[in-house]
């Protein structure tokens, strides 16, 4: 799964993690848009072509690259069967551009979570208006995902040490062996969740109607300079899509 | 006015069969140093709730009597209020920690309660200061070993600036080292006039800071004094305590005869009183 690591954020200090998350969001939606109103090879290579310096500013081009090989075996198999299996004119240059599309698609959100902090991004949930209490259960998952990850390896390890043969037998034995593993794990989650609670509770979680937050996120000229941006090219590209021929070589496809 | 006081308190667990506590009377004065020990399942646990009042405001069952912290009756007011009072520090500090660095854990308690961002910022850098926790700032607590987490949940209680920390075996989860680093820290902060009550098995490494010893059986309070004289009681051995070796071996000598001049709680002192005899 490591194609999955270009949505990982990574600790780094660029220009680009420097940004608030609100202004990334709207710079990456905008990003994703536009490589959805192309399906042909030329406009789909430009649109790549800027992402690759969003990238590279963001001082992620080596993940990125390993990510993209991890995804190789994937865009290979697009391309064979789509060409095998499509009904239009040119097979191989139309499966080609879907493929350029999908990784235009997964690079500009991958410009957004490579950049955003988990805790960023809830405070940005926080400042759009959505409840403290939502943004922050989404923050605490992200919090006890590796505890419960090792929670449930202890409990294999425990139910081993019983005699319990994990991974013998066909399929169906297999996920029925699930059972002594997920039954102990979600009594032992219960109770977490309840000891949790109690240490929330004693430190004053909900109790002010006023919540306040140590670090605001704050839009800056720069963010502000990010949006317009943004928000200028989708327009001209929105135009030039809907009211304007776009010219043969912007068209071209090759011939098989 | 005492800051805590127990007047005849008892409580019932909703669906338990016997009481957690019964009849406690305890009064703790601003400034000490209170050890609380006992077999598991004495109502130690239970006492540092009804001080903070997790019981019976989180914990619902059955009530008799009163806990008065400074001034607050516990059953009327809300757990949020007390927490700026009786700052409570749990067993588990996995569990303590719901945040994703520790920065925003030790911002968390004054965010809650609606303290000035300047001001938790303030009260932030000063713990991180105090606590020595500048190299973990931006750590996940899933980086951190059981020792420091136990340490930056501290200071996130402490940042509610409580009169007086209640500790629940703080370090019963950790190795010998850390443990021993946490208790130091703790007589640290009541030597800074923090009341302390700590709930705690290992006698060896407290009983030399506190100011007063408490144990506990079945939900009583048997023995409150000094920790010199609850120590050298039979009862710690009737209840099954574990008394500090110094303390075991003044007890022994005694039996045989001999009575040295003062209790020794720790092997320096029960050193100094031994050189002392030599020297005669």
């Amino acid at each position: 799964m490591s194609f999955l690591e270009v949505f990982q954020y990574t600790r780094q200090d660029s220009v680009i993690h420097r940004l608030d998350p609100r202004a990334k969001l709207v710079m990456s939606i905008v990003l994703a848009i536009i490589s959805l109103s192309f399906l042909s090879i030329v406009p789909l290579l430009i649109i790549f072509c800027c992402l690759i310096p969003i990238i590279a500013a963001a001082k992620s081009l080596r993940r990125w690259g390993r990510s993209m090989k991890g995804l190789s075996v994937l865009l290979i198999f697009i391309i064979v069967f789509n060409t095998l299996l499509s009904t239009a004119t040119n097979p191989f240059s139309q499966s080609l551009a879907l493929t350029l599309r999908l990784i235009a698609l997964m690079t500009s959100f991958s410009v957004f979570f490579l950049t955003v902090h988990p805790d960023e991004l809830s405070q940005a949930l926080i400042q759009m208006r959505v409840k403290f209490e939502f943004a922050f259960a989404m923050s605490m998952a992200m919090r006890y995902v590796p505890t419960l990850g090792r929670e449930a390896y202890a409990i294999m390890d425990a139910q081993k040490a019983r005699g319990v043969e994990l991974d013998k037998g066909n399929l169906l034995k297999r996920i029925r062996n699930i059972v002594p593993i997920i039954v102990p794990l979600i009594i032992v989650s219960i109770r977490r969740a309840l000891s949790i609670a109690e240490s929330m509770e004693s430190r004053g979680f909900g109790a002010s109607e006023h919540r306040t937050y140590m670090n605001p996120l704050k839009f800056r000229s720069r963010d502000w300079g990010v949006v317009i941006v943004s928000l200028l090219v989708l327009a001209i590209i929105m135009y030039t899509r809907l009211f304007i021929q776009l010219p043969p070589w912007a068209l071209w496809q090759l011939p098989i | 006015m005492s800051l805590i006081e127990f007047a005849d308190f008892s409580f019932k667990y909703l669906g338990a069969d016997s009481l957690a506590l019964r009849k406690v009377d305890l009064k703790i004065e601003e400034g000490e140093y209170v050890v609380i020990t006992g077999p598991s399942g004495c109502g130690k646990t239970t006492l540092c709730r009804a001080i903070n009042g997790l019981v019976p405001q989180f914990h619902r069952g059955y009530i008799a009597g009163n806990v008065i912290v400074d001034g607050k009756n516990t059953r009327e007011s809300s757990v949020a209020e007390l927490a700026q009072i009786a700052g409570l520090v749990f067993q588990q500090p996995e569990n303590q920690l719901v945040t994703l660095n520790v920065e925003r854990e030790i911002a968390f308690g004054p965010e809650n309660l609606g303290v000035a961002p300047e001001e938790v910022r303030r009260r932030v850098e000063e713990l991180i200061d105090m606590l020595d926790l500048d190299h973990l700032r931006d750590k996940h607590p899933h980086e951190m070993s059981g020792g420091e987490q136990q340490r930056v949940a501290m200071a996130a209680t402490l940042a509610l600036k409580p009169k007086v920390l209640v500790a629940d075996e703080p370090t019963s989860n950790l190795d010998p080292k850390s443990a021993e680093a946490i208790l130091n820290l703790i007589a640290e902060l009541n030597k800074r006039d923090m009341t302390v009550v700590l709930v705690e098995h290992r006698l060896d490494l407290v009983s030399k800071d506190a100011s007063r010893v408490v144990l506990m059986d079945k939900g009583r309070l048997i023995a409150d004094g000094a920790p010199r004289d609850v120590l050298t009681s039979d009862l710690c051995q009737e209840i099954g305590v574990g008394i500090p070796k110094a303390t075991q071996l003044y007890k022994r000598l005694k039996k045989r005869g001999i009575t040295l001049d003062t209790v020794p709680l720790t092997g320096a002192e029960l050193a100094a009183i031994v050189q002392e005899v030599k020297r005669r």
